[in-house]
């Protein structure tokens, strides 16, 4: 069942009875991912070309892979640092089945004499599309506000001056980390729905942060655990997968996932059965620009869905930059393909440590820095 | 009764007192809820209350005068192929016309209540909201 119908047997029939009767939870998301990108094996030139410099409808993409593959980031801007039509959008316009401008140079070489190319690609011409994304799915994220007499634009949303509103980003009891809070079935290997295909967990995403301060219950109350994942650009659908534009900030990639948790005993049938109004995070005011920024309030879920929190006194409206629609449709999806043997659970071949730390980047000698 | 119109004035129109003829020879009350005026003109939405055949005759005063009026149904259009229904707009439409459906867990935009702002615009990540006006 998908972890809103299992939170509801639970409330009734207790967790005993839930461990054994549930086989599997289904969890969902959808929401900007801005640390994604897809690469892609464009197929050799005649003459061939080892190309030095790529771009996809004007984006750069990196190309020191050699010879013609390119890593397409979700944030790159063109020159100009045009919003509306950053990497992510182009990873869209392919799946959507769209050709695609690709330009390369070159150097040339006496095994690649080719200096130019300027073509079409789409998903059906190229070798390999792959979506591959560092930090995607992070378990729980901040809730941004605004102290200051002018309006933010920020990759938390448009931020209205005097604590105008204030803009979260996840699908709460939703969430596939918030219902494995210490990763016991979610890592390395885990097959996951990605962007409206099948994808894998290939391993923490960066800055995966577990150590951070947590509920009686396990779930984190700031950002903590995040994943890398992979998957065939060919499979996904644009229902899954968008191009994003947060104004004055840049472009990003609207993406689902979904990850199936299986109901292994007790302990992981009291996971998935965390609500909302047990679900924490943390209120920043984003207009202090600092990595470290204090922490307004703590609040629930339950409080933010509710359509407006306090903060210093004043009732603010708030926002969620995660769609609940899509992330129940997700969970919905995972279940029926579940169901149908279209989508096979795998353990995973090796679990997360939690013993990782989030470090900062400070300025340093050579010396401080071995 | 009470009506949302669109006003679209040329420069020359820009300097008549219109509204002020539209509450004093019309008997209506008039709430300016958005206003702008540049080099080609002025924009107004503004509200409409009064009986409402004053109501018609003050919509057809404005149209002689060579007022443009629509209804504001034309002034944001939301395109639903595009919405992913986050809700980042919900917090930010200062009449509610954009709100979060718990039951549905989509975002509804009441055309109704809409005032033409178009502080969504710019706030919608995948740009589904239009400002027509």
């Amino acid at each position: 069942m998908t972890a809103e119908e299992f939170k509801q047997f639970v409330k009734t029939n207790g967790v005993k009875k839930a461990a054994t009767e549930v086989d599997v939870v289904t969890t969902g998301t959808f929401g900007a991912m801005c640390s994604s990108g897809a690469y892609f094996n464009f197929g050799h030139t005649e003459p061939p070309i080892k190309m030095q410099r790529v771009w996809m409808d004007g984006i750069q993409a990196h190309a020191g892979l050699a010879a013609v593959d390119a890593y397409l980031g979700a944030t790159e801007l063109d020159e100009t640092n045009n919003m509306m039509h950053g990497g992510a959008h182009v990873i869209e316009d392919l799946v959507r089945g769209k050709a695609v401008r690709l330009k390369a140079t070159a150097y040339g070489t006496d095994c690649y004499p080719r200096k130019e190319m300027d073509t079409y690609v789409s998903l059906k011409t190229v070798n390999q599309a792959v979506l591959l994304n560092v930090r995607n799915c992070y378990q729980n994220y901040a809730v941004a506000t605004n102290s200051s007499s002018r309006t933010l634009y920020t990759y938390m949303g448009k931020l209205l001056p005097e604590f105008g509103n204030a803009t979260y980003s996840s699908a709460g009891e939703l969430s596939p980390l918030l219902n494995d809070p210490y990763y016991r079935s979610i890592g390395i290997g885990t097959r996951i729905f990605l962007g409206g295909g099948q994808g894998f967990v290939i391993w923490e995403g960066t800055q995966f942060n577990p150590g951070v301060p947590r509920t009686p219950e396990g779930v984190p109350k700031r950002p903590a655990g995040s994943l890398a994942v992979i998957g065939d650009l060919k499979q996904m659908s644009p229902d899954f997968l968008r191009g994003l534009t947060f104004t004055r900030y840049g472009s990003s990639l609207g993406l689902g996932i979904g990850i199936p948790i299986p109901i292994l005993d007790e302990e992981m049938a009291r996971s998935c059965a965390v609500t909302n109004d047990l679900i924490f995070t943390a209120v920043f005011d984003y207009s202090q620009q600092t990595r470290s920024r204090t922490v307004l309030r703590e609040v629930s879920y339950a409080a933010l869905r509710s359509g407006e929190i306090d903060i210093k006194g004043k009732m603010v409206p708030t926002s969620s930059l995660s769609s609940l629609y899509k992330a129940r449709q997700i969970a919905q999806l995972l279940k029926t393909q579940i169901m149908k043997r279209e989508f096979m659970i795998e353990k995973p071949i090796q679990n997360f440590s939690l013993e990782r730390v989030f470090k900062p980047l400070d300025v340093r000698t050579e010396k401080e820095a071995m | 009764m009470k009506t949302k119109v669109v006003l679209n004035f040329n420069p020359e129109l820009a300097n008549q007192p219109i509204t002020n003829n539209l509450i004093a020879k019309h008997h209506l009350n008039v709430n300016i809820l958005r206003a702008e005026i540049d080099e080609i003109g002025g924009k107004m939405v503004i509200e409409l209350s009064g009986k409402a055949d004053d109501i018609r005759r003050g919509i057809d005063y404005l149209k002689q005068n060579g007022v443009g009026v629509r209804p504001i149904k034309e002034g944001v259009r939301r395109d639903d192929d595009v919405c992913t229904h986050c809700g980042m707009c919900v917090s930010i439409c200062p009449t509610k016309a954009l709100a979060y459906d718990p039951k549905t867990g989509k975002i509804t935009f009441t055309e109704e209540k809409c005032v033409a702002c178009g502080v969504c615009i710019d706030a919608c990540p995948p740009r589904a909201m239009e400002i027509l006006i």
